[in-house]
């Protein structure tokens, strides 16, 4: 009990920040699939880069939204 | 500088000159750009969300707005690039 | 885990803000020294750095490179092929000595980071991430305005032709922010947060090393105060690969910035 007593008096801050760095968490693998697989699937069909690179792209603009989501979520309840 | 590839059976291949390609420019610029765009879909529409809030008194054009915003700007990405 | 933070009355403090708040240099010094704090110093020495090594360098270019001519090549050589080539195409040339100087400039302020004694790389105050970033915006505009007209240039950044007509009501706003205000906001902010994060990564796990084996030895702390020391080596190198890229990406985007105000896109 005095352990969490402890620890309540060792953290302050805003809740809001640790939520935010488990709300990047998802997209930051998200983004590292995506470039991932784009690279082996450009060095394994290199006739295809445009193609690939447009989607690769694509997919990285909807991921990169959900963090940004995270981001401003806290703008949107204060 | 980057000679011609070629490829085991001896048959040269087009040099692929990246130093020329558009498509290599444009993406290399996109890439940078698409944060800024999602960034500033969502500065714009949210901010007028938030406006007609404040008008309206209301809380509920804020969130709206912001995700109209993002919204517009993957469609505004995939105009650039997607095609 | 917090009774042996907490052990002994006198707390382990991680490091926050203070890291980058500094005085003037010589606290008693003159009035007219007070502008002299550790980050200016550290500015100045990277432009004394860059001037030296490029002086070094370039002074009396051999046809057999040696020395500091075999390095400065190598690096120009990198710099053009990797970054101007890539973004400028033909243009490449015209801007090296800018995109040059601007690389080596950011890369020596960033490695100031793990330099022992400096150990503050200058960027993590944000002021000397905007600075660059201001000059590049202003360059973009001019150059922008240059070779393309005042109404070219708008023209062809807010309304970028092979659009439907009524898309450009709803996309204009968000091209004229993005263009104008976040990226100008972005390039010095991708710069200043790495900068900034880094230097408190580094900060604490060597704060964790120091307290667990120097400051409060106990058998229980041992461990953590191991484990901090490792993690400052590790993180240490991680620092440096990230310092450089992040100089490297400040550049590409500078070209890249600099191909877009020199012809309208297609």
């Amino acid at each position: 009990m005095s352990f969490i007593l402890a620890a309540e008096n060792a953290v302050s801050g805003n809740i809001g920040t640790v939520g935010y760095g488990l709300a990047a968490l998802g997209p930051g693998i998200g983004v590292g699939i995506i470039f991932g697989m784009g690279v082996q699937a450009m060095a394994r069909q290199p006739e295809l880069v445009n193609v690939i690179r447009t989607n690769m792209l694509l997919g990285f603009a909807v991921v990169e939204a959900l963090a940004l989501i995270g981001f401003v979520v806290p703008f949107v309840h204060s | 500088m980057v000679r011609p590839a070629r490829s085991e059976d001896g048959h040269q291949r087009p040099d692929p000159d990246p130093f020329n390609d558009r498509d290599h420019r444009a993406f290399a610029s996109a890439v940078w750009s698409v944060p800024s765009y999602l960034l500033s879909g969502m500065a714009v529409y949210g901010g007028l969300g938030w406006l007609l809030d404040r008008w309206l008194g209301l809380s509920v054009f804020f969130p709206i707005g912001i995700l109209v915003g993002l919204g517009l700007a993957i469609y505004l990405v995939y105009l650039r690039i997607g095609r | 885990m917090s009774d042996i933070l907490a052990a002994e009355g006198k707390e382990f403090h991680a490091p926050g803000m203070e890291l980058f708040d500094w005085g003037p240099l010589f606290p008693g010094g003159p009035e007219w020294l007070t502008w002299l704090t550790k980050p200016v110093l550290i500015v100045a020495l990277a432009v004394a750095v860059t001037a030296v090594f490029l002086v070094m360098a370039f002074r009396r270019p051999q046809l057999v490179p040696r020395g500091a001519q075999n390095v400065g090549e190598a690096a120009y050589v990198f710099v053009r092929d990797q970054m101007a080539r890539p973004a400028l195409g033909k243009d490449a040339e015209r801007f090296m000595p800018f995109l040059f100087t601007t690389f080596l400039f950011i890369l020596f302020m960033n490695y100031a980071g793990v330099i022992p004694v400096l150990q503050l790389p200058a960027p993590s105050h944000i002021a000397f991430a905007i600075v660059p970033a201001a000059v590049v915006y202003v360059m973009m505009l001019v150059l922008g305005i240059k070779h393309q007209g005042l109404g070219g240039y708008f023209k062809g950044v807010l309304f970028p032709p092979g659009l439907p007509k009524g898309i450009y009501v709803i996309l204009t706003p968000i091209e004229l922010i993005s263009t104008f205000v976040l990226r100008p906001f972005t390039h010095a902010v991708r710069l200043f947060a790495n900068m900034f994060a880094g230097h408190i990564l580094l900060a604490f796990f060597a704060t964790v090393g120091y307290w667990f084996l120097i400051e409060k030895l106990t058998p229980a702390g041992f461990g953590v105060g191991v484990l901090g020391f490792l993690m400052t080596i590790v993180m240490t190198g991680f620092e440096l690969f990230i310092q450089s890229l992040q100089a490297f990406i400040f550049t590409v985007l500078t070209a890249s910035y600099i191909a877009g105000s020199l012809h309208a896109e297609h």
